[in-house]
């Protein structure tokens, strides 16, 4: 007759077995989201955005107003005769907001209970998002690259509101301007295992007629790692007096 | 399962050399291949250059800077600080600044002392 499984024969080697598989588990890392917050769907990893250099992927502009028109334009009749001008990011200056949604650089994504932080390859710049109820008020005198940013989720999505941006950025590298009136949205959501979709809005009374809303995606890169960025090591492409990008003639001492 | 390893022929990747800066600088609609030596290879962000020195057509040399996306970018495409060295003799087809200066925006590498290179893309 076999002896059922809970008899006291089994009983000890059961227990230890179970005590062993315990402590195997809690000394060897699970596989799976690095950052996650568990109350949340779950964003975290290192992400590249895809869709190209432009701020719009089908390279659509927001509807720009007076100054603004007049400023893209300028900047456009410039770049299409081979000159970049306002160009901050050529002096190793921040991309800054929203611009840096669109740098072909990973990003990491990492949740934690009450706030969300994007740590991105490029500049090595750190965007911290409290999602515990907190806010930030519209102030200019405290604008920044990056302005300010909080967030709150609304079911699998993650909200990001930002104000406070300098107004000498640009959406991307064609100069595409904005005021410091600029307020930003950003909705992330976990669009399948590899993808993530923001799309993001840009509200700027002073700039644009009409809000302006585009998507982009970022696909997942597991393998990867954050790796150093330095544009101070060897910036070749400086403005020169006239405010132009250098072609990089001077080489490095 | 053995780990399929993914290489990218880097003639057949067309690659933007600009990733901190406007890119009006460069005629990115069109391309042009340079042969000669490199002089100096520099691994180095936020741009990586090649300075290869070129014959023209009176058989004087001249020095023509390459610029390059970064280390980041072409690290992850399998290359290193020993892609170039110099005295290579190399092929690389570039997009041509719009002043006319001798220098453009890396699109491929053809050829590194005849051979075609492959480099190993980091998924």
């Amino acid at each position: 007759m076999n002896q059922p499984f809970t008899s006291r024969r089994w009983l000890l080697p059961a227990l230890f077995t179970s005590a062993w598989l315990q402590l195997a588990a809690a000394a060897t890392p699970t596989l799976g989201p690095l950052y996650a917050d568990p109350a949340h769907a779950d964003l975290s990893g290192l992400w590249l955005v895809s869709g190209g250099f432009y701020f719009a992927p089908d390279r659509s502009v927001p509807k720009l107003l007076g100054e603004y028109k007049t400023t893209y334009a300028r900047r456009t009749e410039a770049f299409n005769k081979g000159i970049a001008i306002d160009d901050l990011t050529a002096d190793c200056l921040p991309a800054g907001m929203p611009h840096l949604l669109t740098v072909p650089y990973p990003f990491e994504l990492m949740q934690t209970p009450g706030r969300v932080t994007f740590l991105y390859e490029y500049d090595s710049v750190v965007r911290r998002v409290p999602t515990d109820g907190s806010a930030v008020k519209p102030d200019p005198d405290k604008a920044t690259y990056h302005g300010n940013s909080w967030g709150h989720w609304e079911g699998d999505t993650l909200v990001v509101e930002t104000v406070n941006v300098r107004p000498d950025t640009q959406l991307d590298f064609t100069g595409i301007p904005h005021s410091d009136a600029l307020h930003i949205t950003e909705r992330w959501h976990r669009k399948d295992a590899k993808t993530l979709e923001n799309t993001i809005t840009l509200t700027d009374p002073t700039a644009f007629a009409e809000p302006f809303t585009t998507t982009r995606t970022y696909q997942l890169k597991p393998k990867w790692k954050i790796a150093e960025y330095v544009c101070e090591e060897n910036n070749r492409n400086a403005r020169d007096e006239q405010g132009h990008t250098s072609g990089g003639a001077p080489a490095r001492k | 399962m053995k780990h399929l390893k993914r290489f990218a022929l880097l003639a057949l990747v067309p690659l933007l050399a600009q990733a901190h800066h406007s890119f009006a600088i460069y005629d990115s609609a069109h391309q042009m291949t340079i042969e000669g030596t490199v002089k100096e290879f520099q691994w180095t962000n936020p741009h990586v250059w090649i300075h290869v020195m070129v014959k023209n057509d009176q058989g004087t040399e001249e020095e023509w800077n390459v610029e390059c996306t970064s280390v980041n970018f072409l690290e992850r495409r399998g290359w290193s600080k020993h892609t170039f060295k110099a005295g290579d003799k190399v092929s690389i087809t570039l997009s041509p600044l719009r002043d006319g200066s001798k220098g453009g925006s890396f699109r491929t590498v053809n050829r590194i002392n005849g051979a075609v290179p492959k480099f190993e893309a980091e998924d």
